[in-house]
Order: C-alpha cells, then sequence, then structure tokens
C-alpha cells in the first residue's frame, strides 16, 4: 500500500514537473542552447570515426537556432542573434569534416547578406575548395562575395573562372563582367538569391531569400526611378519622396526587414533596418 | 565432425539464442527505418547525410555486439562451470576459444551484411527526395563496411584475451571499451604529437606517446567513411598495408588468447 501511494506521489510530481521543466530547458540562454564545442583538433580525437556524424551534428544545430531566429523576427520578438557562436560552431565542423557541403552553403547563406562577414566566409570556402575538388559551387559563392561585397572583379574573375572549369558551363566565366557592364549588381543579387533558393531543401532559409529577394527587389524599384529622374532633371534626387513628388516613382516600396528606405550621403539606396533579422533596437553595431 | 566444428556450431547456437541481440536487432530496424526521416535534416547532401547516419549506426551497432559477446564469451563459460565439463572431455582449448571467436566474426559478418543492405535501400529513399551532385559509389560504400567489420573482428580479438584473463565480466568490458577509444584517437594523438604542437613536449614523453601508439590497435586506417560517403578514391596500397596489418595484429591477440586461457587452471 505504502508502495503504492509513494508511486502515486512520484507520478503526480512527474506530471507536475514535467511542463515547467521543459519550458525552463526551452528558455535556456541562447548561447547554453547552442553550446561551445571545443577546439576541432580536440573533437578529431575524442570523435574517433564519428566525426562526420559529429560534424553534420553541429550544422543542424546552427540550423535549428538559425530556424528560432527567423521564427522570432516573423513574431517581432528582439532578440539578439549569437552570430559569433554560430560562425565558429560551423568551422569546428568543417574542420571536422572538410567535406561537408552543408556547413559551406549555410555559411554562405547566413554571414554575407546581414552580416556582412565575407573575408571569414570567403577563407572558408577557400578551405573547402582544397577538400570539395570537384564542387563548382564553392567558387561561385566565392566569386559572388568578391564581385558584390567586395567589388573586388579581379578576384571574383579568378573564382568564377575555376567554377567554370568545374561546371563545364563557360557562362560563368563571364559572370562577372556580364552582370556587371549589362544589368549592374543588383541584377546579379537578385539572380544569386533565386540560385541559393532553388538549391536548398531548408524551409527557413528558403523563407529568408524570400525576405531578401523582396528587400532587393525593393532597392532595384527605387534604384530605377532615381535612374529615370536624373535623366529628366539633370541631378540627383536628394530624398526618395522627391520621387514620388516627380511621378517617377508611385509608391515608396515596403521594406519586408521592417525598415524604411532612404538615400545615404552618395545617393544609394538604403534601409533603416540594414536588412537585418534582429530587432531594429538590437542590432548589433556594424 | 572436427572438435573446432562442433564448438563454432555450438557457439552459433548460443549467439542465436542470446536475448540481447534480438532488442540490439530492433534497434537496428528502426535506426534504418528512421535515416531517411532523419537525413532530410541536410539542406544539400541529404544522400551523404543517409549515407553517413547508416555507416555511424552499424559501426555503433557492430561496437556493442563485439563488446557484449566478447567480453562475456570465455568468462561466462569459466563463471558457469561450462568449460570445467566440456574441457574435461579430450578436446583442446585451442579449438574452444578459436571456435568461439569464429562464431562471434561470423554474427558481426552477418549483421554487417543484412544492415548494410538494409542501409542501401535506406539511402536509396532519401536520395530520391533530393538528388546528390555527385552519385553514391556503391563499391566504396560495400569496402568502408568490409573493413569496419574487420576492425570490430580486430577488437574482438583483444576482448577475447581480456575475457581469457579474466574472472569477472568488468576488465574484459571496459577494457575492450577503453581500447577501442584510444585505438580510435591514437592516430590523430601520434600525428598531433609528431607535428608543430610536439615540439613543446618532452623528448622522454615524445617516445612513450610513440611505443603506445605502435602498441595499441590503429583503428584509423579501418575507417573509409569519408570515401564512401563523399565517393573519394581508395588508395590500393594503403587498404591492402591495413588487411596485412589486420591479419597480424589479430592472429597476434588471438595467439595470445589461446596462450593465457590454456595456461589457465579452471576450476
Amino acid at each position: 500500500m505504502i508502495g503504492r501511494i509513494v508511486f502515486g506521489i512520484l507520478l503526480c510530481s512527474y506530471l507536475a514537473v514535467i511542463i515547467p521543466f521543459s519550458t525552463s530547458l526551452t528558455d535556456r540562454p541562447v548561447v547554453v542552447k547552442l553550446g561551445t564545442l571545443p577546439d576541432a583538433e580536440l573533437l578529431q580525437i575524442v570523435a574517433g570515426d564519428q566525426r562526420y556524424l559529429m560534424a553534420q551534428y553541429a550544422v543542424v544545430k546552427v540550423l535549428f537556432y538559425y530556424g528560432t531566429l527567423v521564427e522570432t523576427f516573423n513574431q517581432k520578438v528582439p532578440l539578439q542573434p549569437e552570430y559569433p557562436a554560430m560562425f565558429r560552431t560551423l568551422q569546428t565542423s568543417s574542420r571536422l569534416d572538410p567535406w561537408n557541403a552543408d556547413a559551406y552553403y549555410f555559411a554562405q547563406a547566413a554571414f554575407t547578406w546581414e552580416l556582412n562577414k565575407i573575408d571569414e566566409v570567403n577563407e572558408m570556402l577557400e578551405y573547402g575548395m582544397e577538400h570539395r575538388t570537384w564542387d563548382y559551387q564553392l567558387p561561385f559563392f566565392a566569386g559572388f562575395n568578391s564581385a558584390y561585397f567586395r567589388k573586388d572583379y579581379a578576384a571574383a574573375a579568378l573564382y568564377f573562372k575555376k567554377a567554370a572549369e568545374l561546371s563545364g558551363n563557360q557562362l560563368l566565366a563571364n559572370l562577372s563582367s556580364r552582370y556587371f557592364y549589362e544589368s549592374g549588381q543588383n541584377k546579379l543579387g537578385l539572380d544569386f538569391i533565386e540560385y541559393m533558393q532553388g538549391h536548398t531543401t531548408d524551409r527557413k532559409l528558403i523563407e529568408v531569400y524570400e525576405l531578401r529577394k523582396r528587400a532587393l527587389i525593393g532597392v532595384i524599384t527605387i534604384q530605377g526611378a532615381i535612374d529615370r529622374y536624373s535623366r529628366s532633371f539633370g541631378k540627383a534626387p536628394s530624398r526618395i519622396s522627391d520621387l514620388t513628388a516627380a511621378g517617377v516613382l508611385a509608391k515608396v516600396p515596403a521594406d519586408p526587414y521592417g525598415g524604411t528606405f532612404y538615400l545615404d550621403e552618395k545617393g544609394a539606396v538604403r534601409s533603416t533596418s540594414k536588412f537585418a533579422l534582429a530587432a531594429p533596437a538590437q542590432q548589433p553595431a556594424k | 565432425m572436427s572438435i573446432f566444428e562442433n564448438f563454432f556450431r555450438l557457439s552459433v547456437a548460443s549467439l542465436v539464442r542470446d536475448r540481447i541481440l534480438y532488442l540490439l536487432f530492433s534497434m537496428a530496424l528502426l535506426a534504418l527505418l528512421l535515416i531517411p526521416a532523419f537525413s532530410t535534416f541536410s539542406m544539400r547532401q541529404v544522400q551523404e547525410l543517409s549515407m553517413t547516419l547508416s555507416l555511424s549506426a552499424l559501426s555503433f551497432l557492430l561496437l556493442v555486439i563485439t563488446v557484449l559477446t566478447g567480453a562475456s564469451s570465455i568468462w561466462r563459460d569459466v563463471e558457469k562451470r561450462y568449460t570445467s565439463s566440456v574441457l574435461g572431455l579430450p578436446v583442446s582449448r585451442t579449438a574452444f576459444v578459436l571456435g568461439k571467436f569464429c562464431a562471434i566474426s561470423l554474427l558481426l559478418a552477418v549483421v554487417s551484411v543484412v544492415f548494410g543492405a538494409g542501409a542501401f535501400v535506406a539511402i536509396k529513399i532519401s536520395a530520391a527526395s533530393y538528388p546528390p551532385d555527385v552519385p553514391a559509389n556503391w563499391v566504396n560504400f560495400a569496402a568502408a563496411i568490409a573493413f569496419d567489420y574487420l576492425k570490430y573482428v580486430m577488437l574482438l580479438s583483444l576482448a577475447f584475451l581480456f575475457s581469457a584473463v579474466s574472472t569477472s565480466f568488468y576488465f574484459p568490458f571496459l577494457g575492450a571499451i577503453s581500447i577501442f577509444v584510444a585505438g580510435s584517437a591514437s592516430q590523430e594523438v601520434y600525428e598531433f604529437i609528431t607535428g608543430s604542437y610536439g615540439k613543446t613536449f618532452a623528448p622522454v614523453a615524445k617516445e612513450v606517446v610513440k611505443g603506445v601508439y605502435y602498441i595499441l590497435p590503429n583503428f584509423a586506417a579501418f575507417n573509409l567513411k569519408a570515401q564512401a560517403i563523399y565517393s573519394l578514391p581508395l588508395v590500393p596500397g594503403t587498404l591492402l598495408l591495413t588487411l596485412i596489418y589486420f591479419t597480424c595484429y589479430t592472429g597476434i591477440m588471438l595467439s595470445l588468447a589461446v596462450w593465457s586461457f590454456s595456461r589457465r587452471e579452471l576450476p
């Protein structure tokens, strides 16, 4: 009888504690949830023949965390993303399994547009190129980063040439010149986003790309209006409202990141959101 | 029918009756069923992830079977007085040890082949959802499974050696696990010590590490997972050397197990 009472008390206690227990785990600080992996050298020794599984686990962990970032952004919950821990985890993953394509793809997807970690990502892509010697996408990514973000067309041309050789698609070799002299860099950005969107199975990433695409289409629309304004009036507009007032832009597009478009001192189209997933009040300092 | 064959058949029969193995096989089947679902966690390399999961699951399964069956083989027979009744007959202890060893090796081979076939189907299903950049190299996949199997046969020979000299379950069990961890890490540690990092070590410490490296089994050589997952080329020379290494090391450990069991006083 006493045994049954004790069992009943334990069962009731378990049912009472399970919800607050799981809630407290869900609400743990981000750094605790994402965890910090030891150095790759140490992990290689410890992991033995399970290192490839461990590398993939690290990438999936970062991907899940990134998914929660997208969720909190959609729900307008302010959250300071733990980007340095994410990037360190990806670097460790690529050291554990230098052939893992997911680590390189995700680094390209998450750390270039919003965070501008171009040099770090390109360094990681270079490391990947040493191992994934058949993969044209890594030099393709690095070429895009050099051209679009760094404006280093000479370096971009070398990467695109390598991508063209590996893929057998000579169009890649002419990418930088074709896009930059004929269509402008925004067109290159749009094409690249569509390429990346079509080459992933992850719904959260597809969602982020959709966000970027809408933001870039907004920039392209305003840029087109600026060009028309300059041709008509012989001078550049000083603010975006000039475009609607002059009738060259029917309506200022909305920034899908939640900010407002404006023209900076050089006349380039910018947004107060800085096209970042972080809530405006908590954006990391650039 | 030879004495060895009798012991072999008896050992196979006792393994087939072991209920823990049925539990392990059920878990293996569950793992195979879950592989296509878990593979979708990858963004770009669904086939590669399904292969990683398959090979990792098989490796873990073989490790558990090797340690459980190897560590409890000879020791348990001595404890249950089975050896006293059987070895009182005019039969050799060598045939007894080798018969049991070959029976467990056969079990590991069957598990490897059956799981490998199941993994082939699971990988095909996974790959259908997201076509891979590079087609799977099934020869490499089979080679990775075969060398993983050899690795665990080698570990089994060590578990037999520990079991032959032990009077309890714990020494062969923990000894086999420790050797597995150390043997899996030894190559990385050796390269770490002999590389630029090793310059900070005392020469005596380096020599000790080198000595331990040559004594421990080197399981890193049997790891062909990267070649299987990413269709990287196999190096025939290294594989041949690994096979010779396997034969020598396993043979030496088995000889020591037979020698120590032959000298052991049975109750």
